[in-house]
């Protein structure tokens, strides 16, 4: 097979019609919203949603983009991501006029979105064509020290919204660089494990006892204590679980010894309990969590409007426009969630949580197929990046978990959080590229 | 070892199913635990068993991870499904209470609702508007035009403090949910047409409520009438009361003056925002004399006519009852009928020994003493004793023989009393909602009277209702007596330990078939004789005025 010369790849029929399907539904949530936001179906319905189509329809070129060059890379990443990012558009649309009605300052948060996800479409094409995926191992300690330059400059000179510093404001620009260095993280621990992966697996004798090869684990311990430490300080409680969510995991998949994963969980148990013990504001998170009805009308309100719309969506949920989801604080990012329990019900969020599992599985076996150690750890961090920055903030909201303030990849409002994840989408379809022929694989075999 | 699948999800489902029963609440600590377990067994249950080699790097580990993702989100999924679909009801109308500032959290889905909605009118039972709802610019403001009937039923303040009284536990037909199917209400959700309510009627009537108002002034207390045959209450007065209308809460202006009221009521030592004709917990004092009498005729005990022996004091184990109210001094010997008319403490307390502490206990109880009565509004839970161990001492069974010791009752059970021993002792479960009817005028529901307990036989209650009329028209209530009816009735006087002792009155009107029972007392208001007596008297004599 290796000695043959590819056959130039098929048309990606699958491809478009997966995007077509996910364009479909964002302009049939459209429309619907439009009609429940006039009371009746009228001919000025599409200067409504014409802006947000146009996004949609982003949708669909880059489809055909790719579809056009002969892509070669896997066919359902896109699909997916367009699903997730244009359920986005539609609650962020849906938001905008009752949120700006509440706050000014808002006005003009879907144009933005609208902008961000155009954006970020572009991004994923880049990433998916052009981005050289062995420049990503050669550099990788660049990558380090820059994630961690970021984060220490964040510290110094950011924003603080919200009483966490993780906003970076360059000019009119503003950019969450937690967001950027989890990508950055990923590629490092990627390179980094691939090399000594072999190190990593076998065990280190000291005299009868069989150890962990430290020596080989220590510089990366340092990193991710560094890396925590730094956003202890930020106040970024959900970006460092993430991180140490998405560390484990990769340690886990490149060594394949669970006493690793064990032996983080309890050192990250006893940091929890210490936090809880040491810091107020914790203490408080844990209340609101296990139950926010201590202080229905100051602490625990946040919470508690997440439950009341979730629980008022039922199964069916009240249909678009028709909650009132915008009583729930920062509903738009951390709790975009629970408007979509209130809007489209149980099935809805059922059926997100099924996209997301979706996207992670396909993420996965893009990473089976490589043959390449890097390009599979790298894949295998990129959708464990998107199911565990999914769970937390997930699990945050349905208080299975206490609540961090990190986005619904791909869904949340924010500009950051929307490229950088378009971004890991590119690069996975790069990964799948090197080894798909356009083809499923199931069919070379 | 094989793991038979079906075990596995058999057990884990029970687990689940336990700990959905077990915890209250969904981020309870023991439902996080059960779903913590429930995600280590779904683990365990589909980890591969089979050792392959797991080099760095290996298929194996990186289906392993997908594995754990997917077992977080079916964790996930578990706990969306208990709140959006289990316990779904629950947590919308789930609602919170302020313990300081009496502030309710409330879903706000309800309370918008509750802002628009052209919520069903209260009525008396001539048809006078007791609460209605003006809808102004798309809102809907609550009215409650006549302050003597305002507060019965209870409040509405949306923003605020919530819902209390009739506007509480008849919610559902006042919004109008009782009404409509699940389609009807789609559209009208679909077209933001705010749904209508249902119009309740209650047995109140207005006139005699006013008039119970003007008979209490400012004297703090309360009156119940209730009609015998049927256990309606006619009217239901307490003082001081709220005036509902300035806890209405529609628009963000009204707010302060809400809340600057509240806190008035709840600063107000006379506490206005108990309704003392349900709430309000008194000694029955010597108007317990009548289950004590009534308890020793059913249980064989005396007759009316049995003599008790009464020169002045009684000396219970040390514990001396001193007789003040015997209205001839060289008398000493006294029928049961005489001792109920004079309300002679010393033979009732000889009584109540004679009954001892377990038919004491139990008559109390048949009459309502320590029970839950149903009632549309909420009603305080009176008592016999705080517990039954106190009955153990003879003195303390003398003490409840005439009304003291450890007794407590609201005014509507004592009203309940007197009414059950004019209706041949089947007591009826008191209903102030008559009908529920539509805006067209469509009954909807009507309130059927429904005996709650028959409290002693039919020949029991002859006797003591014949024993009631004889303390009118022989005893210390004669000034309760109307020209041409005939009437019952019994006075109490309650110490209190502070101050002047509550005062009493309990009875019923017939003509001569009993039909009006009242019971009124008045904090502080010193003997039964003359307040809370005329109060009775004239309420009865309007009532009948009325039925003529």
């Amino acid at each position: 097979m290796s000695a043959t010369r590819p056959a130039l790849p098929r048309f990606r029929w699958r491809e478009l019609q997966l995007v077509v399907l996910a364009t479909a539904a964002v302009l049939a949530g459209l429309v619907s919203l439009a009609t429940v936001n006039r009371g009746a179906l009228v001919t000025a319905l599409w200067q409504d949603i014409q802006a947000s189509a146009l996004v949609a329809g982003l949708f669909l070129a880059a489809s055909l983009g790719f579809a056009i060059v002969r892509y070669r890379g896997d066919q359902t990443i896109l699909p997916l991501v367009a699903t997730l990012a244009g359920i986005g558009l539609v609650f962020i649309e849906r938001l905008q006029p009752d949120l700006a009605a509440l706050d000014p300052d808002l006005a003009g948060l879907a144009s933005r979105h609208r902008i961000y996800l155009a954006a970020g479409m572009v991004i994923l094409w880049l990433a998916a064509a052009f981005v050289p995926l062995d420049w990503l191992q050669r550099f990788k300690y660049t990558a380090l020290l820059a994630s961690l330059a970021l984060l220490a400059v964040t510290f110094v000179f950011g924003t603080e919204i919200n009483g966490a510093r993780l906003w970076l404001t360059i000019g009119p620009l503003q950019m969450q660089p937690s967001e950027v260095v989890k990508l950055t993280l990923v590629i490092f621990l990627a390179a980094y494990l691939a090399e000594k992966r072999d190190l990593i697996g076998a065990s280190w004798r000291f005299g009868p006892l069989r150890l962990p090869p430290i020596p080989y684990l220590a510089p990366m311990v340092v990193m991710w204590a560094a890396s925590l430490l730094v956003l202890v300080i930020l106040n970024d409680l959900g970006t460092a679980l993430l991180f140490f969510g998405i560390f484990l995991a990769m340690l886990y998949a490149a060594s394949g010894r669970p006493v690793y994963v064990l032996t983080g969980l309890a050192a990250f148990a006893v940091a929890s309990w210490l936090a809880y013990a040491l810091f107020d504001r914790i203490g408080i998170r844990v209340q609101n969590w296990l139950d926010p009805w201590w202080d229905p009308l100051d602490a625990g309100y946040q919470p508690m409007q997440a439950e009341y719309a979730l629980a008022s969506g039922g199964i069916l949920g009240t249909g678009l426009g028709l909650g009132q989801p915008w009583r729930i604080p920062e509903v738009q990012t951390d709790f975009i969630f629970a408007a979509i329990g209130e809007e489209l019900g149980l099935l809805g969020t059922c059926a997100v949580l099924a996209l997301y599992l979706a996207l992670v599985g396909r993420g996965l076996i893009i990473a089976l197929r490589t043959r390449d150690a890097f390009l599979r750890l790298l894949a295998t961090g990129l959708a464990a990046t998107v199911g565990i920055q999914a769970a937390i903030i997930v699990g945050g909201v349905i208080r299975v978990i206490p609540l961090t303030g990190i986005t619904l990849p791909f869904i949340s409002y924010g500009g950051s959080s929307l490229l950088t994840n378009c971004l890991l989408a590119g690069l996975l379809l790069n990964i799948s590229a090197t080894t798909e022929r356009g083809q499923p694989a199931g069919r070379r075999r | 070892m094989r793991r038979n699948p079906v075990f596995a999800v058999l057990g884990v489902a029970l687990l689940v199913g336990a700990g959905w029963g077990v915890s209250r609440y969904l981020s309870h600590g023991q439902w996080l635990a059960v779903l913590a377990v429930a995600w280590l067994a779904v683990l365990f249950l589909a980890w591969p068993r089979r050792q392959k080699r797991t080099g760095p790097a290996s298929i194996e580990s990186v289906a392993k991870l997908g594995l754990v993702l997917t077992s977080v989100f079916a964790i996930l999924a578990l706990q969306l499904a208990r709140i959006q679909a289990w316990e779904q009801e629950r947590i919308v109308t789930r609602i919170a209470r302020d313990e300081e500032t009496g502030e309710v959290a409330a879903n706000p889905r309800l309370i918008n609702e509750d802002l628009r909605i052209d919520r069903g009118r209260i009525l008396a039972r001539d048809g006078s508007v007791i609460a209605e709802t003006v809808i102004d610019d798309g809102l809907a403001h609550r009215r409650y035009p006549d302050p003597a009937t305002a507060y019965v039923a209870g409040y509405f303040s949306p923003l605020l403090y919530g819902k209390f009284g009739l506007e509480a536990t008849y919610d559902a037909e006042l919004r109008g949910e009782a009404e409509v199917s699940a389609w009807t209400r789609w559209q009208d959700i679909l077209l933001h047409r705010p749904p209508r309510g249902l119009d309740l009627w209650l047995t109140l009537d207005s006139s005699l409520q006013r008039y119970a108002h003007e008979l209490l002034g400012d004297r703090t207390g309360a009156v119940v009438l209730i009609d015998v045959e049927t256990g309606a209450i006619v009217a239901l007065a307490s003082n001081p009361h709220f005036d509902p209308e300035a806890l209405v809460t529609t628009t963000a202006e009204e707010r302060d003056a809400a809340a600057a009221y509240w806190q008035s009521l709840l600063d107000d030592s006379d506490r206005p925002l108990l309704l003392r004709a349900t709430q309000g917990l008194y000694t029955p004092g010597s108007t317990f004399k009548t289950v004590v009498a009534a308890a020793a005729i059913d249980a064989g005990i005396a007759t009316p006519d049995e003599v008790y022996r009464d020169d002045g004091l009684l000396d219970v184990e040390g514990h001396v009852i001193i007789e003040a109210n015997r209205p001839d001094d060289t008398i000493e010997m006294w029928s049961l009928r005489d001792a109920l008319a004079f309300s002679l403490n010393v033979v009732f307390a000889q009584v109540g020994l004679e009954l001892g502490a377990n038919l004491l206990w139990h008559y109390a109880e048949q009459f309502g003493f320590g029970q839950e009565i149903p009632f549309d509004l909420p009603v305080a839970r009176g008592q016999v004793a705080s517990s039954k161990e106190f009955l153990e001492s003879a003195p303390a069974i003398a003490d409840t023989g005439f009304g003291q010791g450890q007794l407590l009752a609201t005014p509507l059970q004592m009203a309940m009393v007197a009414a059950a021993i004019a209706n041949d002792g089947a007591m009826m479960r008191p209903y102030l909602v008559e009908r529920v009817v539509t805006r067209d005028g469509e009954t909807r529901s009507e309130t059927r009277p429904r005996v709650w307990r028959q409290v002693v036989s039919e020949e029991t209650a002859r006797e003591v209702r014949d024993m009631m009329i004889h303390a009118v028209t022989n005893g210390y209530a004669y000034g309760a007596a109307i020209d041409g009816l005939v009437v019952g009735g019994k006075t109490g006087t309650a110490e209190t330990g502070d101050g002047e002792p509550h005062a009493w009155f309990i009875g019923f009107v017939g003509d001569p078939e009993p039909r009006y029972a009242v019971a009124v007392v008045l904090e502080h208001g010193g003997t039964g004789l003359s307040g809370p007596l005329a109060i009775a008297r004239e309420m009865l004599a309007a009532a009948m005025a009325q039925r003529a």
